[in-house]
């Protein structure tokens, strides 16, 4: 039977499998071999160049300097952003009790749980639209607008947050966190109430509030769940290349003002299709690649923990 | 230690329009074990949590002690619970599971590890100490919940049907082992349990409960040879007493054939209210196999009632026979205990007579207790 059964499997397999080679595993292939070339993305003549376009890369400033971001980015919008999702899906499954009447939400939490989604099902082009309009750098932003009228700055001088070198960067992380607690707080909720309720009630008996009960009892148990997230917003990251380049000043897809906005992704592209250095911008792909699987790798490796069961 | 009291404790589910619990007024000695017992939905695990502080409480009060702790949260309560499903925190060992509220409360860590191998030798559970429940079987989880409570030496241990979730033989030796523990701690326990065997071998006292409304507390005892109520009876004992529709006649009840005394007085109260007829209960082991010796009504016929047996449950000691009869022109179930070596065949006919002082008789409009 041994011998009939891998024709089997393979004609089931052939098809996406072979599909699967051609339209992702080729490219990559291609990536990297374009980056070991010359090649300017118009032309179909390129030179094999051996390893300069990566011993390039680790001497260019600006690239190092999108590097940076990306780490930046890296450490703050996963802690941010779960942070913010833990402790809003806390509050809404079990955090309110005042008094007796066992464990739930606070008052309302079905509608904020609806509300807290509505940023996930925006579009980026919308987000960037609608953010464009928070951020202006007029008294008819909304952020502008509302310091202005509390008199927390100067009317000549307003806040230019996307095109101030200090501000740039974590202006796009807020929109960055804004965008994606809604999604994890879905998560979070989800793996909260799979949490038989009387674990909770056992805490609350054994004279946990809600701090001790998050630290000791919610947050062991939504271990997994958070790992999860942790892989996921690393990836969003690394990337970040819609909002940077939509929102931010610069040539072609932003980065600006002087690179203080610039991420990986985006100067990638500006070299790809603006500068004509095509090669060089695969060797980018490539050594954006290999930090993304490094990171998730790592990020699984160093969360993991015992499975828990219920 | 204290006394635990319901004073009209309702609660009234938001919502709905009737209550869970209904002015439940039950005290609780101090040390004393109380079951709570009903069928499903009749609010035993209502009236449980709100004296756990997890369910409010909408009218009346509950109070340990002296402390009304009505509006208190959970925690300055002093109680602990047992669960169901136990409630083990998984990410826990056992050790932790069972000091977390000395933990949560700032005992010291020496103190803590004394008094958690102290409860775990008391359940046997000492070599356990370092496990996670999920490497536990369903007996040492319960164990462990139970150990949970008690290193926190509350002044009352409230169990949710912890038995439930144990294979029957293991159930019926924690149901022993609990009652026993109980009793040499001297703690005042409530105990919730569908199961009236549970109720009556481990409760001081039970309370059968039915749609939110206490029908009777009262020791096992009592419970089983005075019930308040058709309720009470129909539900203490197991197989169900016989609850036999008769009319009334003078000088007490027939039944069959035979005459069951009854108080003057209650058969008056009854027959003021418009009954005709009452309803008579004997309980199965309370029927004596009548050969034509007993005393008979009607000279001509047998004593008691011709009984046909359709099902004999044979237990070894004794025997069950399931059969019908003809009580007033209807058929009527009738269950019978006889002895282990004298069990009659599929098809017989028993003449059984209701053994005298051992017959209830109930209002049947009411459901009250009729005989003394």
């Amino acid at each position: 039977m041994r011998h009939r059964k891998y024709p089997f499997i393979v004609g089931f397999l052939i098809v996406p499998v072979a599909l699967y080679a051609l339209l992702v595993i080729w490219p990559y292939l291609q990536t990297f071999g374009y980056s070991l070339t010359d090649w300017s993305g118009e032309s179909t003549v390129m030179h094999f160049v051996g390893l300069r376009n990566y011993t390039a890369l680790f001497s260019d400033a600006v690239f190092r300097q999108a590097l940076l971001h990306n780490v930046l980015l890296l450490v703050f919008l996963p802690v941010i952003t779960i942070l913010l999702a833990l402790f809003f899906a806390f509050m809404l499954n079990v955090g309110g009790r005042a008094g007796t009447g066992g464990v739930q939400g606070v008052r309302g939490a079905a509608v904020y749980k609806v509300v807290f989604f509505f940023p996930q099902v925006l579009s980026i082009a919308i987000l960037a639209v609608l953010f464009e309009a928070v951020y202006r750098s007029d008294g008819g932003g909304l952020l502008n607008g509302v310091l202005l009228k509390l008199g927390l700055e100067d009317p000549q001088h307003p806040i230019e947050w996307l095109n101030d070198p200090g501000l740039v960067l974590w202006s796009i992380l807020a929109i960055l966190v804004w965008s994606g607690v809604g999604f994890y707080l879905v998560l979070f909720s989800a793996a909260m109430q799979s949490i038989p309720r009387e674990i909770y009630e056992a805490a609350l008996l054994d004279g946990a509030g809600r701090v001790q009960t998050f630290f000791r009892v919610t947050l062991p148990l939504l271990w997994d769940s958070v790992q999860t997230a942790w892989v996921y917003l690393a990836i969003a990251a690394m990337d970040a290349f819609a909002l940077v380049s939509t929102l931010t000043p610069g040539v072609a897809y932003g980065g600006g003002p002087d690179y203080h906005g610039e991420v990986m992704a985006t100067y990638l592209m500006r070299n790809f299709l603006y500068f004509g250095k095509s090669g060089y911008a695969c060797a980018m792909g490539v050594v954006i690649l290999f930090l993304t699987l490094i990171l998730s790798a790592i990020a699984l490796r160093v969360t993991r923990r015992e499975r828990i069961e219920f | 230690m204290a006394t635990v009291t319901f004073d009209k404790a309702t609660r009234i589910y938001p919502g709905t329009d009737r209550a869970a619990v209904d002015k439940l007024d039950i005290e609780i000695a101090d040390g004393e074990f109380l079951v709570l017992v009903g069928p499903s939905g009749c609010g035993k695990s209502t009236s449980l949590r709100m004296l756990a502080g997890l369910e409010d409480v909408d009218d009346g009060a509950i109070r340990i002690g002296d402390r009304d702790v009505t509006h208190l949260p959970p925690k300055d309560r002093d109680i602990a619970m047992v669960f169901q499903n136990y409630a083990l925190y998984p990410h826990m060992t056992v050790a932790d599971n069972m000091g977390f509220a000395l933990k949560i409360a700032g005992v010291n860590k020496t103190e803590i590890r004394t008094r958690v191998e102290e409860a775990a030798k008391i359940l046997d559970l000492t070599e356990y100490l370092g496990r996670k429940p999920k490497a536990l079987s369903g007996g040492q989880r319960q164990r462990v919940a139970m150990g949970r409570a008690i290193v926190r030496e509350p002044q009352v241990f409230l169990m949710d049907e912890p038995l439930s979730n144990l294979d029957a033989k293991l159930r019926v030796q924690t149901r022993t082992q609990i009652a026993g523990l109980q009793r040499r701690l001297g703690t005042t326990t409530v105990y919730v349990t569908h199961d009236q065997v549970e109720a009556m071998t481990m409760g001081d006292r039970v309370a059968v409960l039915k749609d939110g409304l206490l029908q009777q507390v009262d020791s096992p005892r009592n419970m089983y040879d005075r019930p308040a109520n058709l309720f009470v009876a129909g539900f203490i004992g197991s197989p169900a007493m016989n609850l036999v529709e008769v009319p009334i006649t003078d000088g007490g009840v027939k039944f069959g054939n035979s005459i069951v005394p009854v108080n003057r007085e209650a058969i008056a109260a009854a027959a003021e209210k418009g009954d005709r007829t009452v309803t008579v209960g004997v309980r199965p082991e309370h029927f004596d196999i009548a050969n034509g010796e007993a005393k008979a009504l009607a000279k001509d016929e047998p004593a008691g009632v011709a009984v046909t047996v359709n099902v004999v449950e044979e237990l070894g000691a004794d025997g069950y026979v399931y059969g019908t009869a003809e009580i007033g022109g209807e058929q009527k179930d009738i269950v019978v205990r006889v002895g282990g070596r004298q069990v009659p065949m599929k098809g017989e006919v028993l003449h059984v007579v209701p053994r005298a002082g051992e017959t209830h008789v109930f209002s049947t409009s009411s459901g009250e207790r009729l005989s003394d």
